[in-house]
C-alpha cells in the first residue's frame, strides 16, 4: 500500500528537451500533489489505529514529583497512559555520527524537567479528540529548580569554549590594534524555527519484532537505525516509510522523543498507533535554530582593504545536549584577510537542544560579517558593492586552496545589473516615495558542497519504461524530478517513461538529505546505475544470439527516445520493449553507487547511517562552495518603523542546476525564509517561566504571501565536476544566507539606523 | 477538547433559551469557540448552533444607516457595495480581519464576541493565573511578555489587548447592538476590564446579539481605517485607528471627526479628546499630529509595549491626513 | 459524557454517514474517518489555512468547523475539484506549471484557497492575490509562483 507509484503525468507542459538533466521539467509528483491524493506519511488508514498525544513539562527545570493519571485513566476511549514510570524500557542508542550510546537505556519521557516543553506523559486513546481530552486530565507536581532561560540570563555565564572551532592566522589582534580604520559591532540572531507545515508525527506499527514507520523523514536509514537500537531487534527489521515530506528545513532527520514514545506504546499495546505534535509542541519537541550572539572587528586600510578579523561567537545550546552552530564559518573565508582570529563558545540554557534549520552555521555567520563590511563600506565612503570586491578572496583565505568554482563575481555583475544598482544614491536616508523610506543593500551568501556517497537501483522494465529505486527523500526539492531526468537522460527514454520510488528503507540505502547533498548524491548514485543498466541494454542487444542486432556485429548501440539503433544509422530500428522480449528478458537491473570500490557491508551501513562519512569540502586540491548575492530594495514607512521588502533580485552559483525550474524555487523558497528571519522571526521566551510563549503560528511570524514581492533569481554556476558527478552544487541552503544581512544594510541605507538585532521589528526603528 | 452535547437552534427563541442554560455557548462562526475550547479556555457543556437560523445575515444599507445581521459573514460586509461607498472605515477595518477564510466563516455579531489573544489567557496547561479566566487567580502577563499587551484602559487585575477590528469602526461611527429586548451603544456594550475582566461585555444569559445598526454621517462616508502590524496580513494590529472626517464648505476646517483606536486597549477606544481638539481648526498636519498625541492620555506601559505609546497617535495622525488629502 | 450522533455529510457531491462526538472537527472526520487525507492539517487553530475547503461554495477553515455544523451543507474538497474525467482545473493545472509549491503540503489549502479567491473577485491584480492569498502560510515560499499560478488561472477562467 505504501509503494509509491509516479508516472509522469504532465506532458503537457513538457518538451522534448525537458527529460534531460537541465530541464526544466515540471515536478513528476505534482499531479498527486495538487489533486490530494498524495498520502504523506502519517495519513495512512490501518485497522485497529490508536491515537497518541504527548503531555508536557509546564516547568524550565526541576524535577517531576508526581503524575495523577487516574482521571485520564478513567476517561472514554482511553487505552493506555504513559509516565516515565509505565513506559516499557527502551535502549540507549548512538548518535548520528555512530558514537554509542552514553547511557544503557533511554526515557523519552523525562523524570527531570531541563526545559519548559519537555515530554513527561502520553496518553493513547481510541480516539483523537479521546486522547487529547484525557491528557488534559493529567496533573502533575513539580520540585521546581532555577532556570538558566536564555543567553542574556545572568546565571547563563560565557559558556563552553569550542577548541574546534578556533581559527586563526596570522596575528589578528595586532592588526587590528595597528589598522587606520576599525569596525567593532555585535550581531544577534535569535531563535529561529523550522515551522514545517506539516508537524511532526508518526504512525507505528509492530507485527511480531518487525517496526513499520510512517513518519516524514528527511533520513530513512539513520531514524531506522535509532529505532532498531532503541528496541534492540535487527536494523533490517525496522521499515521506514515516508513518501512524502510536507517540509523539513533541517528539523526532520532525526527520531525524537515522541517518536519513541509512538513506537513503545505500539508495542505495548500491540496496536499501530499514530501520534502527531500539535502546533505548540513542535515549537518545543525539537530544535530550531539556536540564538547566536557574535561580534565582528575588522581593521582595515582607508583603501577598504582589510587587514584583519577579529570574530567571537557563542550559541546557546541544551542543559542536557550539545549544539554547536559553526559562527566563523562564512567569517573565514568570504574575504581575503592577511589576519584573522575566531573563537567560539556555546552557553548552556533550559531549552530543547537546538537543531539545524536551513543554512545552520553560515545563516548566522554571515549575517555577522556581511553587515559588518557593511559597516566597514559606509565607514570609509566606500559603495558596498565595490568592498566587497575590493577584498574579493581569490582562494579559500583558510584552507589557502583554489576554489574548485566561485562565480561570485559573476554573481555581483549580473545581480548588479539586474537591481540597478549604480542608480543607488549613496547616502543614507536619501531615497523616498512619500512616507515610505527607500533603501537599497547588498549581501553575499555561500554554503559548502557537503558530499557523501551513494547508491541506487535502476531498472529497464518490459515495457520499456525505466525504474529507480532509493530510500532517498522528496520533502520539495524536487528529488522525484531530478533523478527521473537523470535517469532518462543516461538510458535513453523520455522522462515520462520513468518511475522513481523514494521513500521507503527497503528501496536502495540513501544518506541524510540535509546539507544540500542529496541531489548531488544521488544524480550521482542514479547515474552510475542507469549508466550500467543501459551497458547490460546495449550488451546484450549486440551479444545476445536472439537480438536483432546480433548480426550487426556493432561494437555499441545509441539507445535515443526509448529504442535502440546504430550510431552509424544502419540497421534495426527496435524499441527498448522489442529488444527486451527477443531476448526473452523482463527487466534488467543495476545497482549503482559511488562508495569507494572495495567498501564493506559495514562501511555501507556507516555511510548511511551515520554521517560520519561525509567527505569534506576542502578534501584534496580544492574548496568548495556554492556562492550568491543579494539585492534587496525596502520601503520602511517613517512613522510606523515597518519595514517592507520591496524588491529582490539574487544571483546565485550552484553549479550545474538539474532542473533549473525546480532549483529556482527552492532559492526563492530560501531567500523568503530569509525575509522571515530578517523581519518576523523571534521565539519570545517569558523569563520568569523559561518558557517559548508564541508557540503558534499566529504569533511565531513566518512570512505570508502578502509579505513577498516578486523575487527575481539569476544562475551564474558553472558545472563543478570537483564537487559531483554531474556538475552541480548544492542548492536549498544557499539561498536562505546573506538575504537577512542585506536586508539589515538596506534598512541601514534607508533609515540611517544599523539594527544588529534581528529580526528588525518596528519598535527598533521607531 | 471536552465532549459536548451539540444542538441546532432553529429560531431565535429557541436559541436564546438553549443559550441561556448553564454551561451552553453560542456557535456562531466557530473562530472563536473552537479554537479556544481546543486550548482548553472555552469548556461549553452544550454548543448551540445558530448558523442555519434564517433571516439573521441581512445587511442592508443606505445614506441614513446601515443595519447588519449578527449573522452577517465579515467578508459579506466587508465586499458589500453600500458599506463600501457609505462606510468605507468598516468595508476596510473587515477585510484587513483575519484571512479570507476567517472572514467567510466569522460572523459580525460572534466578531463583537471575540476573546482576547493575550498568550496567557490562551493557555491555561502552562499559565493558571488569569483574571479573565479564572476570577482572582492573578495575572500571568503583567511582568511577563507584554509586547502585544494594552496601554490605554488596562487595570491591575488585566492588561489584555482587545483584538477586534470590526469594532473599533462601530465605536467610531456610533454604532449599536441589538441584544432583543435591549440596544446598547457598542462602546458601552464592550467592558473595561477594572476588577472584572472575566467579564467583557454587557450581555445578560438569555441576550444574543441579533443585529448591528451604524448610523449614516458624512464623517463615516469620508472614513478610513489603518491597521499597522509587522506582518503585512494576517494577523493581529500593533496598532489601528478608524477615523472619519467631515470638512467645512471651505474644504479645510473640520466640522466632524470621529476617532477609534484599536490594538493599544482593553476595548474598542474612541479617542474623543483627539476629536475635540481638532473640530473647527483647519486640518494641518502640524496641528493632527500634536492632537493625535492626545489619543494616549492616561496609557500606561508595561515594558515592550512601551512602543504602542509612540506609533498609536502616528497611526491616528496619518489616517486623519490621508482623508484630508482626499478632498 | 461521550455522545455519539449519526451525521449526514455531503462532500464532493458523496453523501457520507458517519457516527462522530459533536466535538469532531470537519477536518479530523474528512483525515481520520473519511481517507480523505487531501485537507491537511497544519496548526488546527486557523492558523495556516492548510486545511481550507469550500462549503456551499465558499472557502472556510475545516478545523475550526465542527463536523456537525455542515450538515446538509455542500463541502468541497481538493479530491472533489478536478472533474470527473480527471481534468484538472485550471487552478490545479497552473500551480503545476508554475511550480507554486514544493513540499506540496499546503498545497492543497492553497488551491482551495486561490479558486475561491478569483471566484469572489479578489485576483485582479498581483498586490490583491497576494492580500487575499495571504491567509494560507507556505513554509517552502512558493508564493511568487503561486501568485503567478493565480494570476494565469484567472485569466483562464474568465476567457
Amino acid at each position: 500500500m505504501t509503494v509509491h507509484n509516479i508516472r509522469h503525468a504532465d506532458s503537457r507542459h513538457g518538451d522534448a528537451s525537458d527529460g534531460a538533466v537541465g530541464g526544466r521539467l515540471s515536478r513528476v509528483d505534482g499531479p498527486a500533489k495538487i489533486t490530494g491524493a498524495a498520502k504523506y506519511a502519517f495519513e495512512q488508514q490501518l485497522d485497529g489505529l490508536a491515537h497518541a498525544v504527548m503531555v508536557e513539562a509546564t516547568i524550565a527545570a526541576g524535577t517531576v514529583r508526581a503524575i495523577d493519571t487516574r482521571a485520564a485513566e478513567t476517561t472514554p476511549g482511553v487505552l493506555l497512559v504513559l509516565t516515565p514510570d509505565t513506559i516499557m524500557e527502551i535502549k540507549g542508542a548512538s548518535d548520528w555520527l555512530g558514537n554509542p550510546p552514553t547511557q544503557k537505556t533511554y526515557s523519552p519521557l523525562a523524570r527531570t524537567v531541563t526545559y519548559s516543553g519537555q515530554h513527561i506523559a502520553a496518553v493513547v486513546a481510541e480516539t483523537f479528540e479521546q486522547a487529547v481530552a484525557a491528557a488534559a486530565l493529567i496533573e502533575v507536581s513539580y520540585d521546581e529548580t532555577p532556570a538558566i532561560v536564555d543567553l542574556s540570563d545572568p546565571k547563563a555565564g560565557d559558556g563552553i569554549p569550542i577548541d574546534a572551532m578556533t581559527k586563526e592566522w596570522g596575528d589578528a589582534e595586532a592588526a587590528f590594534a595597528a589598522a587606520p580604520v576599525r569596525i567593532c559591532a555585535a550581531y544577534n540572531t535569535q531563535r529561529e524555527y523550522q515551522a514545517a507545515m506539516e508537524p511532526h508525527g508518526l504512525i507505528a506499527r509492530w507485527q511480531g519484532e518487525e517496526l513499520t514507520i510512517w513518519e516524514p523523514s528527511q533520513w530513512l536509514d539513520g531514524m531506522a537505525r535509532t529505532y532498531a537500537e532503541w528496541f534492540g531487534v535487527p536494523f533490517e527489521n525496522v521499515r521506514l516509510v515516508s513518501p512524502y515530506i510536507g517540509g523539513g528545513f533541517g528539523s526532520k532527520a532525526l527520531a525524537l522523543a515522541h517518536s519513541a514514545v509512538a513506537a513503545a506504546s505500539a508495542k505495548m499495546l500491540g496496536r499501530p498507533v499514530k501520534l502527531v505534535l500539535t502546533r505548540p509542541q513542535n515549537f518545543t519537541s525539537y530544535g530550531g535554530r539556536a540564538a547566536t550572539r557574535q561580534t565582528v572587528t575588522i581593521g582595515a586600510g582607508r583603501d577598504g582593504k582589510i587587514q584583519s578579523i577579529v570574530h567571537r561567537g557563542v550559541n546557546e545550546t541544551a542543559v542536557d545536549g550539545m549544539w554547536v552552530e559553526p559562527l566563523a564559518s562564512v567569517t573565514s573565508i568570504m574575504y581575503a584577510t592577511p589576519n584573522f582570529s575566531s573563537k567560539q563558545n556555546v552557553v548552556r540554557v533550559n531549552t530543547v537542544v537546538p537543531g539545524a534549520k536551513r543554512a545552520p552555521g553560515e545563516n548566522p555567520s554571515a549575517f555577522g560579517i556581511e553587515c559588518a563590511i557593511d559597516e566597514l563600506a559606509h565607514e570609509v565612503g566606500i559603495d558596498p558593492l565595490e568592498i566587497r570586491l575590493r577584498n574579493y578572496a581569490e582562494q579559500d583565505p583558510e584552507a589557502k586552496k583554489a576554489w574548485s568554482t566561485r562565480q561570485l563575481r559573476e554573481a555581483f555583475a549580473s545581480g548588479a545589473e539586474r537591481f540597478g544598482w549604480s542608480k543607488r544614491s549613496p547616502k543614507p536616508r536619501s531615497m523616498r516615495d512619500g512616507h515610505q523610506l527607500i533603501g537599497w543593500g547588498v549581501a553575499a551568501g555561500t554554503y559548502p558542497v557537503r558530499r557523501a556517497y551513494g547508491e541506487a537501483i535502476v531498472r529497464i522494465l518490459a515495457d520499456g519504461s525505466v525504474e529507480v529505486e532509493s530510500s532517498s527523500i522528496d520533502m520539495g526539492q524536487g528529488t522525484y524530478t531530478i533523478l527521473a531526468q537523470t535517469a532518462a537522460e543516461t538510458v535513453g527514454v523520455a522522462a515520462d517513461d520513468v518511475v522513481v520510488k523514494l521513500g521507503d528503507s527497503r528501496y536502495a540505502r540513501a544518506g541524510v538529505a540535509g546539507g544540500s547533498r542529496l541531489a548531488g548524491v544521488m544524480t550521482g548514485a542514479v547515474y552510475k546505475a542507469a549508466t550500467s543498466a543501459l551497458d547490460q541494454l546495449v550488451g546484450l542487444a549486440i551479444s545476445d544470439p536472439r537480438s536483432p542486432f546480433h548480426a550487426l556485429q556493432a561494437n555499441t548501440l545509441v539507445v535515443a527516445n526509448g529504442r535502440l539503433r546504430s550510431p552509424r544509422g544502419d540497421g534495426p530500428d527496435v524499441s527498448i520493449a522489442e529488444l527486451l522480449a527477443s531476448v526473452g528478458r523482463d527487466r534488467i537491473e543495476a545497482a549503482g553507487d559511488t562508495m569507494p570500490a572495495n567498501s564493506t557491508a559495514e562501511d555501507r551501513y556507516k555511510n548511511y547511517t551515520t554521517i560520519a562519512t561525509s567527505i569534506p569540502h576542502t578534501e584534496g586540491n580544492y574548496s568548495r562552495h556554492s556562492w550568491c548575492a543579494h539585492f534587496i530594495e525596502v520601503r520602511v514607512d517613517e512613522d510606523f518603523g515597518t519595514v517592507r521588502v520591496s524588491r529582490v533580485v539574487s544571483a546565485l552559483d550552484s553549479g550545474r542546476l538539474y532542473n533549473p525550474k525546480l532549483a529556482e524555487s527552492q532559492w526563492k523558497g530560501g531567500i523568503i525564509m530569509g525575509i522571515g528571519q530578517a523581519l518576523l522571526e523571534e521565539g519570545i521566551v517569558d523569563r520568569r517561566h523559561g518558557r517559548i510563549v508564541n508557540n503558534n503560528l499566529a504569533d511565531y511570524l513566518v512570512p505570508t504571501n502578502a509579505d513577498i514581492p516578486d523575487i527575481e533569481v539569476i544562475s551564474v554556476g558553472i558545472p563543478d565536476l570537483h564537487s559531483s558527478v554531474l556538475g552541480g552544487k548544492g542548492v536549498g541552503e544557499l539561498a536562505i544566507v546573506g538575504v537577512a544581512p542585506a536586508i539589515a544594510n538596506a534598512v541601514f541605507h534607508a533609515t540611517g539606523k544599523r539594527v544588529r538585532d534581528l529580526p528588525i521589528t518596528l519598535e527598533k526603528l521607531i | 477538547m471536552r465532549d459536548f452535547s451539540y444542538v441546532r437552534a432553529n429560531s431565535i427563541e429557541a436559541a436564546r433559551k438553549a443559550a441561556a442554560l448553564p454551561g451552553a455557548m453560542l456557535l456562531a462562526g466557530g473562530t472563536t469557540l473552537v479554537d479556544l475550547a481546543k486550548c482548553g479556555v472555552a469548556q461549553p457543556e452544550t454548543v448551540v448552533d445558530i448558523t442555519h437560523l434564517k433571516g439573521l445575515d441581512t445587511i442592508s444599507v443606505d445614506a441614513s444607516h446601515a443595519t447588519l445581521g449578527a449573522l452577517a459573514k465579515m467578508s459579506h460586509v466587508a465586499d458589500h457595495a453600500g458599506i463600501k461607498s457609505h462606510f468605507p472605515a468598516v468595508s476596510e477595518a473587515l477585510w484587513q480581519a483575519a484571512s479570507a477564510q476567517l472572514r467567510n466563516m466569522a460572523t459580525v455579531g460572534g466578531n463583537l464576541m471575540q476573546r482576547t489573544r493575550c498568550p496567557y489567557f490562551r493557555d491555561p496547561s502552562n499559565f493558571s493565573a488569569c483574571n479573565k479566566r479564572e476570577p482572582g487567580s492573578g495575572c500571568s502577563a503583567i511582568g511577563g511578555v507584554t509586547r502585544g499587551h494594552a496601554v490605554l484602559g488596562t487595570s491591575q487585575a488585566c492588561i489584555a489587548m482587545y483584538p477586534g477590528d470590526l469594532a473599533t469602526a462601530l465605536v467610531a461611527f456610533d454604532a449599536t447592538v441589538h441584544l432583543g429586548q435591549r440596544v446598547l451603544k457598542v462602546d458601552d456594550f464592550f467592558l473595561l476590564p477594572g476588577d472584572t475582566p472575566e467579564r467583557e461585555h454587557d450581555i445578560r444569559a438569555g441576550e444574543m446579539i441579533t443585529a448591528i445598526e451604524i448610523p449614516g454621517s458624512a464623517a463615516a462616508r469620508r472614513s478610513t481605517y489603518l491597521k499597522v502590524r509587522d506582518r503585512q496580513s494576517y494577523e493581529f494590529a500593533a496598532a489601528r485607528a478608524a477615523v472619519g472626517l467631515e470638512l467645512e464648505a471651505d474644504g479645510r476646517t473640520i466640522r466632524d471627526l470621529r476617532v477609534a483606536l484599536g490594538g493599544v486597549a482593553t476595548k474598542p477606544w474612541r479617542a474623543r479628546a483627539v476629536e475635540e481638539a481638532l473640530k473647527g481648526k483647519v486640518l494641518d498636519e502640524d496641528t493632527v499630529r500634536k492632537a493625535s498625541g492626545l489619543a494616549m492620555e492616561g496609557a500606561v506601559d508595561h515594558g515592550a509595549n512601551h512602543y504602542k505609546i509612540e506609533l498609536a497617535p502616528r497611526v491616528v495622525a496619518r489616517a486623519i491626513l490621508k482623508l484630508g488629502e482626499t478632498a | 459524557m461521550t455522545s455519539q450522533t449519526t451525521i449526514h455529510l455531503t462532500i464532493n457531491g458523496r453523501d457520507h454517514s458517519l457516527n462522530v462526538e459533536p466535538r469532531v472537527t470537519l477536518l479530523d472526520a474528512l483525515r481520520d474517518r473519511l481517507d480523505l487525507t487531501g485537507t491537511k492539517k497544519g496548526c488546527d487553530h486557523g492558523q495556516c489555512g492548510a486545511c481550507t475547503v469550500h462549503v456551499d461554495g465558499e472557502r472556510v477553515l475545516a478545523c475550526l468547523t465542527l463536523a456537525a455544523q455542515v450538515e446538509g451543507r455542500e463541502i468541497t474538497t481538493i479530491e472533489g475539484l478536478a472533474g470527473a474525467d480527471g481534468t484538472l482545473d485550471a487552478v490545479q493545472a497552473a500551480f503545476l506549471e508554475q511550480d507554486a509549491f514544493q513540499c506540496g503540503y499546503c498545497t492543497p489549502g492553497q488551491i482551495m484557497s486561490a479558486v475561491a479567491c478569483i471566484r469572489e473577485g479578489h485576483a485582479n491584480s498581483d498586490d490583491e492575490i497576494r492580500e487575499y492569498m495571504a491567509g494560507n502560510l507556505c513554509r517552502c515560499g512558493a508564493y511568487p509562483n503561486i501568485v503567478a499560478a493565480v494570476r494565469q488561472a484567472a485569466l483562464e477562467v474568465v476567457s
